[in-house]
């Protein structure tokens, strides 16, 4: 069984640290102002979005396969996904100083954090379940690919308005995110 | 003047049983809630709990069916209570995430009794424990952040601190040295009963939330933090329920549970600052006046004595959450290598204590060590939340 501190070898307590660093950015976001917190909003949405691609290329794929019933445990999830992607969009067209900004904050904090103890409870558990230290361990390296391409913290100096731009807008992260981790399940599958 | 709980009625017990629709309540966000009014329901859970359980013990030993029928509509009445007030927690929080609020319960309400105790031997059993809950929280946090990639003070927010207290390894005494010696209820002070009653009953259900939630981790640190700390739970309830006069008759604690949960309901009431929780607090209390007015009933018709020979006048100043953290620091400076021996306290580590010790480590680390080796490789850090400085506690200080 894969212990916690064994970093590279669960794909499940991978996900799991990274919804504490997708409610660790919604503190952020809350707290800051201003230009900061513009900046660690893109962060949010960024985060956010190359979450969701991993788990819809890495996670969502094994479950439907590999764990009983998984095509409906799939649906659940996924229609808890779009929830909170409507929410997600009006919020991503306002600006962050706007007096509706931090009550759409809050709601979406709510929407995402019930999707994810949803996943944590009622599909990771069968992951663990159905999934061998190997396939743990594949998954978990495609997953890595994916976090690579969403910096959770900021780094001095590369977070200027520029850099934002060159990243350029969701969709293209999600593209990146998609051909980074094919990349690496083919690598390892 | 002060609020006599004898001189109010409340609402008649025929009227009490709530609907699935009043019982349904909305449970408080995880993350932007008063940390406190997760503490004031952990704490109310813990009190319901055991008032159903004694209540369960007192109809076992109650040959009168007609008393027996009574209890039994009491004891629904605080069945639906406890499901009222403990489904307030948040579905959202994850067990890890209740478990730190039940450790700040711990630390903050026995910090807090021990300060009010008038009782210097049961202020040095407050004392002696909560240096212990101290180091649970410290222990679990760490487990949290490894899970969950999220720091404790995201829950405890900057009312309490996470450092190390007398470490969990030297917390499994014999046990033997967890009985300590009870008050004398002819001669106790009213208010030092109702803080071994809250202090013991908190104790209890964090012991049986530990020893069912525990299990249902997978990872196996986890699992082997929640036995190891669960155990330590059986000792904390040996005690302080060693605290409580054993004379007392059953009628006399029935009274006794009654008047507390008076005490807390009322307590939390003028504290809270979450209105839709108030709002349970107040009707609690307004059931439990009646409960209490009942009880009072059956300990004069069965003990020929009346309640008031056993209470305090008025109810003593309301029990708060509020941060000891000056207080702990001063536990911290002098209490950590503290230790038991028979119904007292030592410093050295005497034999009994020793093989205790052997026998349930066999030479090796337990949990509550490894977990935080384990952290220490994850980040190369331990998880600290240290508000008022450096521990005060030199050899507990982080080494780099």
């Amino acid at each position: 069984m894969a212990g916690i501190a064994a970093d590279d070898a669960d794909v499940v307590a991978l996900l799991m640290r990274q919804h504490g660093d997708i409610r660790n950015l919604f503190d952020e976001v809350e707290k800051a102002g201003g230009e900061e917190r513009r900046a660690a909003f893109r962060r949010l949405v960024r985060l956010l979005a190359v979450h969701e691609t991993a788990e819809e290329e890495v996670v969502h794929p094994f479950t439907r396969t590999s764990v009983p019933d998984g095509e409906a445990v799939v649906e659940a999830r996924l229609a808890e996904e779009r929830e909170a992607k409507e929410v997600l969009s009006r919020l991503d067209g306002m600006d962050t100083d706007d007096p509706k900004f931090l009550p759409g904050l809050d709601a979406l904090r709510k929407d995402v954090m019930a999707h994810a103890r949803s996943e944590e409870r009622y599909e990771f558990i069968h992951i663990r379940r159905s999934a061998d230290k190997a396939r743990l361990a594949s998954m978990a390296t495609a997953l890595r690919a994916a976090e690579a391409m969403a910096p959770t913290h900021p780094h001095p100096g590369t977070e200027s308005a520029a850099k934002n731009l060159t990243l350029g807008p969701v969709a293209a992260v999600i593209d990146r995110t998609r051909d980074a981790v094919r990349k690496a399940l083919g690598k390892d599958g | 003047m002060g609020f006599n709980p004898l001189e109010h009625r409340g609402i008649p017990l025929e009227r009490q049983i709530r609907s699935w629709r009043e019982l349904d309540v909305e449970p408080v966000d995880p993350d932007r809630g008063d940390p406190y009014t997760k503490c004031r329901i952990i704490t109310m859970n813990g009190i319901e709990v055991e008032a159903i359980l004694f209540n369960h013990q007192l109809a076992r030993h109650c040959p009168d069916m007609e008393v027996k029928r009574q209890l039994a509509e009491v004891r629904y009445a605080e069945a639906q209570q406890q499901k009222a007030v403990n489904w307030l927690l948040p579905g959202l929080a994850s067990v890890l995430e209740t478990t730190i609020s039940y450790e700040q319960v711990a630390v903050d309400l026995t910090g807090w009794i021990a300060r009010h105790e008038p009782d210097p031997y049961l202020k040095q059993a407050y004392e002696f424990g909560v240096l212990e809950d101290f180091d649970h929280l410290y222990r679990y946090a760490n487990l949290y952040e490894m899970i969950e990639h999220r720091k404790a003070d995201s829950i405890v927010e900057n009312l309490t601190e996470v450092m190390p207290g007398r470490p969990t390894k030297f917390h499994h005494r014999h046990p033997a040295d967890n009985v300590r010696e009870p008050y004398d209820r002819t001669t106790v002070n009213p208010l030092s009963k109702l803080h071994a009653l809250t202090v013991m009953s908190a104790e209890q259900q964090t012991m049986n939330f530990y020893l069912n939630v525990g299990p249902q981790y997978m990872e196996p640190i986890a699992r082997q933090l929640y036995q190891e700390i669960g155990l330590i739970e059986e000792e904390h309830v040996t005690h302080y329920e060693s605290l409580v006069d054993p004379g007392e008759t059953w009628w006399e604690q029935l009274v006794n549970h009654e008047y507390n949960e008076c005490y807390l309901y009322h307590s939390f009431m003028e504290q809270e600052s979450d209105p839709k929780v108030k709002a349970i607090w107040d009707l609690h209390l307004n059931m439990e006046l009646e409960h209490l007015h009942i009880a009072c009933d059956l300990m004069r018709r069965h003990d020929g004595r009346d309640p008031r020979e056993i209470l305090a006048p008025e109810l003593p100043n309301v029990l708060t959450f509020e941060p000891n953290k000056a207080y702990l620091r001063e536990l911290l400076d002098t209490q950590m290598d503290l230790t038991t021996l028979g119904a007292g306290y030592v410093r050295d580590a005497h034999e009994r204590f020793e093989r205790m010790q052997e026998q349930i480590h066999g030479g090796e680390e337990p949990p509550s060590e490894r977990v935080m080796a384990q952290h220490r490789e994850m980040f190369g850090r331990e998880y600290r939340h240290q508000t008022e400085g450096e521990h005060p506690d030199v050899a507990s200080r982080e080494k780099n």
